[in-house]
């Protein structure tokens, strides 16, 4: 109850954002010109053929992007932003425990930001198939149920990093210092350490277990993820090649898992011990 | 049974700054109680505390009967707060704060009556980013009171108002505390508590210094009188000729004339001291000492 009343107000204040509805708005856009590209300039785009699967998937490619970079703009201010300004003297003079109020920031900036994902890419979906001929239920719910997935994670890691601090501009820097690290740079990363676990040397051939490595940005777990998730044998460009326990798209829904659970845990631990 | 109950509370911010050096506070329930003192002498910190906002560094607390940090959340369903530093939410209408509240504490009341009480019904549809400082003062005043809680806790809730305002406020507390309510609220203005409290708490750097009625404060501060003598010319040794008579507790030079603080000792005997010296006295008057010199009296360290 106590969750859920915070989840309505915070869904009320943010859904206001004007930056969200500019995001949003390209989003949307964005979808229906991937759809209607896809659909109309299969061969000039070089796929050869042209599925319901393969829509999805494309619709897909942009989801990554959009949903971290409207995570951190709608929510990095989630909770330092309250602390820095006072309001969330408000939220606490009332009967909330501070688990509720994290739960019920997550809960409704997640609402916040699965309306404009779920609106692109259903009139992505709709254009698509209209434009086909073809509508692949399986798939564009796959799509649906993995993006709501990965929209609440990602929200969840941007509560979890703005819980840390009573300040919105080390809030911005965490998040935007976490969207650099581990999404921007993390094909860097990956070299590093392969490069570290080598003996300071590059081998020829890349180890197996990069495989892992690079599942560890959300929006990749999300990509490998949806693989799992989606019916038909398109193979996936992330699909991996070989044999190993963590070889399996299922993967990224243990990742993503990981991404949901742990940053918000350090955020609540961080948070409940503090003056506010 | 006691509404508030601190025992020892102390509280250190980052090793080295006391805010709060050993509070033991004592409020009953149903009664009206004024927490003064100066800005920073740790008014917000003490009412923090009993609110789960800040967790004291040795001490504890209790409110009604329950432990501040183990109960908050049913400390909390059963009070209404005004706190101190708090900013409304920008893009939502006062309705939706006030219902905000009431889904908060699960209780059925009427936004619309609730701001109409504290004097803004035309906030209903209009988003708290607008509101003057008044206006978001006072809906913070009618989120405080949905429910009707069995305690209040108001920070400085005058702030931002004009003085009419301030009357409301006094006004909505005396009602609130007919109805059996329990306010506790501070100020560093003695004024504002004056009329509506059964007694007051003053604290000064962290330190509870007085705790009494309005009346009790009066007589402790002995027969509260200030004497104003005028003389025609004002000389060191006019001075000094006070300050050696028995129960002048303070003498100041203002315009020509003296202001002398007299405690327990007599007026009389200051005039024939200085007519006694050959200082002329043009006029004298005696003024009763005001709440806010007795205040200040506690809080400035002369005493």
């Amino acid at each position: 109850m106590s969750t859920l009343a915070v989840a309505k107000k915070d869904f009320q204040d943010a859904l206001r954002s004007r930056a969200l509805w500019g995001l949003s708005v390209l989003f949307i856009l964005l979808s229906l010109f991937i759809a209607y590209a896809f659909a109309e300039f299969t061969t000039e785009m070089g796929i050869e053929e042209q599925t319901a699967e393969g829509l999805a998937y494309f619709l897909a490619s942009q989801i990554g992007l959009f949903v971290s970079v409207t995570a951190i703009v709608i929510a990095y201010k989630a909770i330092a932003g309250e602390r820095e300004s006072g309001s969330i003297k408000i939220l606490l003079s009332l009967p909330h425990t501070r688990r509720d109020v994290l739960l019920g920031k997550v809960l409704g900036r997640s609402a916040t930001l699965a309306v404009p994902t779920l609106i692109g890419l259903a009139a992505g979906a709709a254009l698509g198939s209209v434009l086909m001929g073809e509508f692949a239920v399986v798939a564009l719910g796959a799509l649906l149920a993995m993006s709501l997935l990965f929209v609440v994670t990602y929200i969840s890691i941007v509560v979890g990093l703005s819980a840390l601090t009573g300040s919105t501009s080390r809030a911005s820097m965490l998040t935007i210092g976490y969207f650099l690290v581990f999404e921007f740079l993390w094909g860097a990363v990956s070299f590093g350490v392969v490069w570290l676990m080598n003996g300071f040397s590059l081998p020829s051939e890349m180890p197996n277990w990069v495989f892992l490595v690079n599942q560890v940005p959300p929006s990749a777990a999300f990509t490998t993820g949806l693989t799992a998730l989606m019916p038909g044998d398109i193979p996936a460009a992330t699909d991996p090649d070989f044999q190993a326990f963590y070889a399996t798209p299922w993967l990224g829904l243990v990742i993503l898992a990981f991404w949901l659970v742990v940053p918000l845990a350090i955020g609540y631990w961080r948070f409940s011990k503090a003056d506010i | 049974m006691a509404a508030i109950e601190t025992n020892g509370l102390h509280k250190r911010y980052g090793g080295d700054i006391l805010a709060l050096d050993g509070i033991d506070l004592h409020v009953e329930e149903g009664e009206v109680f004024g927490f003064l003192g100066p800005n920073g002498a740790g008014k917000s910190t003490t009412i923090n505390i009993l609110l789960d906002f800040v967790r004291p560094t040795e001490g504890s607390a209790t409110v009604l009967g329950m432990d501040a940090q183990a109960d908050s959340q049913s400390i909390r369903q059963r009070t209404g707060v005004l706190p101190e530093g708090y900013q409304v939410y920008d893009r939502l209408t006062g309705r939706q704060h006030v219902q905000f509240v009431i889904d908060s504490k699960d209780v059925t009341a009427d936004p619309d009556a609730l701001l109409e009480r504290v004097g803004i019904p035309e906030a209903g549809d209009r988003t708290a980013g607008g509101y003057s400082k008044g206006m978001k003062q006072r809906l913070t005043l009618a989120m405080a009171l949905v429910g009707q809680p069995d305690l209040l806790i108001l920070d400085e809730p005058s702030t931002g108002l004009d003085p009419a305002g301030a009357r409301e406020i006094r006004e909505i507390v005396t009602e609130e505390a007919d109805r059996g309510a329990t306010v506790f609220f501070s100020s560093h203005i003695l004024e504002q508590v004056e009329a509506v409290c059964d007694r007051v708490g003053i604290l000064r750097a962290g330190e509870l210094v007085a705790v009494d009625s309005i009346e009790g404060l009066r007589e402790a501060a002995g027969d509260g009188a200030t004497l104003r003598v005028e003389l025609a010319t004002v000389t060191d040794n006019a001075i000094e000729i006070v300050e050696g008579v028995p129960g002048v507790t303070d003498v100041t030079q203002r315009d020509g004339g003296l202001t002398v603080s007299v405690g327990d000792g007599s007026k009389t005997a200051v005039l024939s001291a200085l007519e006694d010296a050959g200082h002329e006295v043009t006029d004298f008057r005696t003024e009763e000492t005001s709440l806010e010199e007795i205040f200040m009296s506690y809080t400035e360290g002369s005493r």
